[in-house]
């Protein structure tokens, strides 16, 4: 008799434990893995319980080799990187906002049960209840993508919904600053002995070909826009008069160059071979006939690029 | 001395020198000539119309300046443009080319023939393009002969990478900056050449123009003093430097603040501080030189090299200082983008959105540049060979024009001279080494020759002075010049340059250079024949008259017109009239009425204002197009006919512009399906269903298919079976090939009822009058 209504009253106190113990479990979780905790389908439900007074950041990626998510990978570390950042605030703030990570394998079912086709995804879980409560705490807000796979703006998005801003900086790229130093001093040691190839004319002769050969050729449009070097078919030309892969910059970078040689080798060596004219005139037919010939071959890529283009020489 | 050829021998100098004038001049007329004609394809296949979006801007400046005066058009306050702020246009635009229209006009006007100013506008850039390949000549006149400049003038007359932006009707600032670009740089080298403070006044004189005309003047702003710099560092300075240089900065800096929308800058930005500390190491660097002229010690000259460095180094402490506590402003977007390429996505979307601001596939450099491009390294190379100051200059371009064209689509203007330049050096080299008749001997090496041709004499001292003005001591061919003394009576054994030196060299056989020239000549040909294909298809079209080419031959689609002159003939004149900001300038050109947002994109909250209106829901959106007195929204719609740049295409840059912000009320993720696609069919996600842009476009779509599926050409894609309601908006006028739709804001509801309940009221009784006569029929 009196035993079920003392039940009745320990009710809220359990229930109030349990979701002490919720909460306090996730701070073990997140304790155990440097700040990031890793989830499956149960933890998940844990940390999206419908009533929490946490906020919750969970990124939902493929890392395994054989889901070739390429720009998981790529995103992986910016998400590490402001996870650890996270963790370096003070304890009780820390505690009201989780870095989580669902790997696909882990937890199929997520995926499903958000209908997720893509990785990788951030979704933010906003508390429903506390002094941080949100009006739309059922759905989750999407990360914009929008602005790379860095860290910095994921930083800086994510703090919007963290109670302090995410102390987050850049580090230190120790490895740039060292090969810097470190080509700084062989510089510094060898200049008495690099100082002629530096005052030869040839050699910034050759860097200022080589610049304008790649700068002619494309190179800066795969820089930036990312483009691969080959498809993943293995075709190196891209289709499309306003695109193209990196392999196409190296091919018509190269034919540009060789054509260019061959009109020097016209001008500059071919009257040298003053000794004997046989030589000289085998000379001149041979770099003419690849003039002509690399020309065709670059115009015949020239009309891959451009259906409607209606010349072509020999090829 | 063996001849490939025989050359006539009998000829007076007068006569050589006569024919070669005119020579020069023929072909000077025929560039000019094939340089304008090759611009007309806009004019011949529609009509003399002004192209595109900034030209209608410019040519309406022009307009007030042609009717009201110099002084109305530079106090000119434009309230009808970025309504209700106004424009003070005066102040806020390059007026060089209004005034070189004006001026042309007024001119015209006054010798009694009477041309209208829209056709002076029209023809402004051919004409130019004769006065760029002028001055294209004249420049690598400095850097070779007279015959790699007439090469180049040719090249840069009709090379598409130039007649891009110089088409007939195409009146924008680029019409005349390239040659006063080119001009500016001719001027310079003949300063450093000579040390003249009169050419450097003169380049001072043209840089201000160029200021005047165009915001690409910051390139020369900085290409000369890298120029000057590198001379500097390669320890070349002379006083020739000194004297071209400060001349040319001292004035062109002082003269180009005098321009209103320049102002200051020139001493408080970034991108001119470059010059300043060139003129200020040049300073220290000629003090220390004559200093050290006048005292011999050399514990005071160390004293004094060390008190140089010092200055130099305070000085750019200073300006990097100035920098930190915002006395000099940093770098402006524009520029910063061109180094940091990810910049402007990032920070300033409405400057990635342009499309001639996105980097450069290698094809548009094949479709501009044809076989100048594979040349044109082959000519910096030759440059590298004799290296004389100039060439440094050609050097330095080759480089930074190449980065910069690489970047920006845009910036293949500011390459294509240098390409040319560098290709009709590399070619004339060519054909002077093949052309030339004299063969090398074989059995025994020719004597040194010293009796040489009055122009080789002269050089001769000045060959073993190393000046770098004296021609290269290892020339292998003879220029023209050289061969056409050859023909000259008097020394008959002239032509023989390179007989001069110990080894001879040249080209045996005449089968070898038919062989070389032949195919130069085929190169040639075939670039003429290019050039005018890629004029004529791709850089020709006006973009506000479309051509299409279908069964029936040529159709001439005129919807912009169309629809710009039903505003101009329906609408009150204060209509306000509200569409992206491409379209701003055409509608105050043609239509004449107010707009909300145009392509002076200065103000960049109003623009994301109009992006916010056209992402949101019309229940939104109507607020804010009653707050900014919208009467009408004009949208461009490409659906029907497959016109691939419409609204729907741009409207990821509003939605990202206004999310800029607003990053609260609209998020780009919304506009995509789940699957992150950009559809605007069945799953289309319900923010771009909902979308005043995508309502306004597709309103009525589905009707003009009759029941059938209603296709989306732009984007293969099968529109829903019911289309869009409006509310708030009704439709006004749709163009013929729907590719301009105009909207008319209602009023509020005179019931004070807010639209929708009215529409849904309105509808609710047309629906009871119609049931009466089914009614009826019941009834009988």
């Amino acid at each position: 008799m009196l035993l079920p209504l003392l039940a009745l009253f320990a009710l809220p106190a359990a229930i109030f434990a349990a979701k002490e113990s919720t909460h306090d479990s996730l701070v073990k979780l997140a304790a155990q893995s440097g700040g990031i905790i890793k989830l499956n389908a149960q933890t998940y439900d844990l940390l999206t319980s419908p009533t929490r007074d946490w906020s919750a950041s969970i990124q939902f990626t493929a890392l395994d080799k054989r889901r070739r998510c390429s720009p998981c990978r790529e995103f992986d570390p910016a998400w590490t990187a402001v996870a650890k950042a996270w963790s370096t605030v003070p304890k009780e703030t820390r505690d009201n906002h989780f870095f989580a990570t669902l790997d696909f394998d882990d937890g199929t079912t997520v995926f499903q049960k958000l209908g997720l086709q893509s990785a990788p995804v951030v979704l933010i879980f906003h508390p429903s209840e506390g002094s941080r409560r949100s009006a739309n705490a059922q759905t989750p807000t999407t990360y914009d993508f929008s602005s790379g796979f860095d860290a910095e703006p994921l930083a800086e998005q994510l703090s919007s919904f963290t109670p302090i801003p995410i102390p987050y900086r850049a580090p230190v790229n120790w490895a740039l600053w060292g090969t810097v130093g470190t080509l700084a001093l062989v510089f510094g040691l060898t200049i008495r002995f690099l100082a002629p190839i530096f005052r030869s004319r040839w050699t910034w002769a050759a860097l200022t070909t080589i610049i304008s050969l790649v700068m002619t050729s494309g190179y800066m449009f795969t820089r930036i826009r990312g483009t691969p070097m080959t498809a993943a078919d293995g075709s190196w030309i891209a289709p499309g008069f306003q695109n193209q892969y990196g392999q196409e910059t190296t091919v018509v970078a190269s034919i540009y160059g060789l054509l260019s040689a061959s009109f020097l080798m016209l001008t500059l060596v071919a009257p040298l071979q003053s000794g004997s004219p046989n030589r000289q005139r085998t000379q001149i037919y041979l770099w003419s006939g690849v003039i002509m010939l690399l020309f065709s071959v670059l115009v015949s890529l020239f009309r891959v690029k451009n259906r409607g283009y209606p010349f072509k020489l020999i090829l | 001395m063996p001849r490939a050829y025989p050359l006539p021998t009998d000829l007076s100098p007068a006569t050589v020198t006569n024919t070669k004038s005119l020579v020069r001049i023929v072909a000077f007329a025929l560039i000019s000539g094939a340089a304008i004609a090759s611009r007309l394809f806009a004019v011949i296949n529609f009509e003399s119309i002004i192209h595109e979006f900034d030209p209608w801007f410019n040519y309406r400046a022009t307009r007030v300046l042609a009717s009201k005066g110099f002084y109305e058009f530079w106090n000119w306050f434009d309230p009808t443009a970025w309504y209700p702020l106004g424009r003070v246009v005066g102040g806020t635009i390059y007026p060089g080319l209004m005034a070189t229209s004006g001026v042309i006009y007024n001119f015209l006007q006054a010798i009694h023939i009477p041309v209208d100013i829209r056709n002076i506008c029209v023809m402004l850039a051919p004409g130019f393009s004769a006065l760029t390949a002028w001055s294209t000549y004249m420049f690598t006149k400095e850097m070779k002969d007279e015959s790699a400049g007439l090469l180049a003038a040719a090249f840069i007359g009709i090379v598409p990478g130039y007649i891009s932006r110089s088409v007939a009707g195409s009146y924008d600032n680029e019409a005349i900056a390239i040659f006063l670009l080119m001009f500016t740089f001719f001027l310079w080298i003949k300063a450093l050449k000579q040390g003249s403070a009169l050419f450097g006044t003169l380049a001072a004189v043209f840089y201000f123009y160029m200021v005047a005309a165009w915001g690409g003047y910051a390139f020369i702003t900085n290409m000369i003093p890298l120029h000057a710099l590198a001379l500097l560092l390669m320890g070349r300075f002379t006083n020739r430097l000194y004297v071209a240089y400060s001349s040319w900065y001292a004035i062109g800096t002082l003269a180009s603040m005098q321009v209103p929308f320049v102002g200051f800058q020139p001493v408080r930005t970034s991108e001119h501080m470059g010059a300043l500390g060139v003129f200020g190491l040049l300073q220290i660097v000629a003090f220390v030189q004559l200093v050290r002229s006048h005292v011999s010690s050399k514990q005071f000259n160390n004293l004094l090299f060390a008190l140089a460095v010092g200055a130099g180094v305070v000085g750019t402490v200073a300006i990097v200082g100035l920098t930190y506590m915002g006395w000099i402003a940093p770098w402006t977007g524009r520029f910063y983008s061109l180094w940091d390429t990810g910049y402007a996505k990032k920070y300033i979307p409405i400057i990635a959105s342009v499309s001639e601001h996105q980097p450069t596939a290698w094809p548009s450099f094949f479709m501009d540049l044809h076989f100048l491009i594979f040349l044109f390294p082959a000519g910096v190379v030759l440059c590298f060979r004799e290296l004389r100051d100039e060439h440094i200059f050609v050097i330095i371009y080759a480089l930074v024009g190449s980065y910069f064209a690489g970047v920006m689509v845009r910036l293949m203007l500011t390459l294509t001279p240098v390409v040319c330049i560098s290709a009709a050096i590399a070619l004339s080299t060519v054909l002077d080494t093949y052309i030339d008749p004299s063969e090398p001997d074989l059995p025994v090496p020719e004597a040194d020759e010293t009796s040489g041709p009055s122009e080789t004499t002269t050089d001769a001292p000045k060959k073993t002075k190393k000046d770098k003005t004296a021609p290269p001591p290892t020339s292998s061919g003879a220029s023209v010049t050289e061969l056409l003394s050859g023909m000259v009576v008097t020394p008959p054994s002239t032509s023989k340059k390179g007989a001069a030196k110990e080894k001879k060299t040249g080209i045996f056989g005449t089968d070898t250079r038919l062989a070389v020239i032949l195919n130069a000549i085929g190169m040639l040909m075939f670039f003429v024949v290019h050039c005018t294909w890629v004029t004529s298809n791709a850089y020709s079209s006006p973009s506000v008259v479309l051509a299409s080419h279908n069964a029936d031959g040529l159709q001439l689609i005129d919807d912009f017109r169309e629809a710009y002159y039903w505003l101009r003939q329906n609408t009150p004149e204060t209509a306000v009239v509200m569409s992206w900001w491409d379209y701003g300038y055409q509608i105050a050109g043609m239509a004449d009425r107010p707009t909300l947002v145009d392509n002076n994109t200065w103000n960049n909250t109003h623009i994301a204002t109009v992006g916010k209106a056209m992402s949101s829901s019309e229940e939104v959106a109507y607020p804010i197009l009653r707050k900014h007195d919208v009467d009408y929204v004009l949208v461009i719609f490409g659906g029907l006919i497959g016109y691939s740049g419409d609204d729907i295409n741009k409207f990821l840059w509003m939605v990202r512009i206004a999310q800029g912000v607003w990053p609260d009320e609209i998020q780009e993720p919304k506009y995509f399906t789940p699957s992150g696609d950009y559809r605007v069919d069945e799953q289309a996600s319900p923010a771009m269903r909902n979308s005043l842009m995508y309502k306004m476009s597709y309103y009525r779509f589905h009707e003009l298919f009759g029941g059938g599926q209603a296709t989306d050409r732009v984007r293969n894609q099968v529109m829903p079976k019911t289309g869009p309601t409006l509310d708030y908006l009704e439709e006004a006028f749709t163009s013929e090939n729907w590719i301009v739709r105009i909207y008319q804001v209602k009023k509020e509801d005179p019931l004070g009822r807010d639209l929708k309940t009215a529409n849904a009221f309105d509808q609710g009784k047309k629906r009871k009058r119609t049931r009466p006569p089914v009614r009826r029929r019941s009834a009988a």
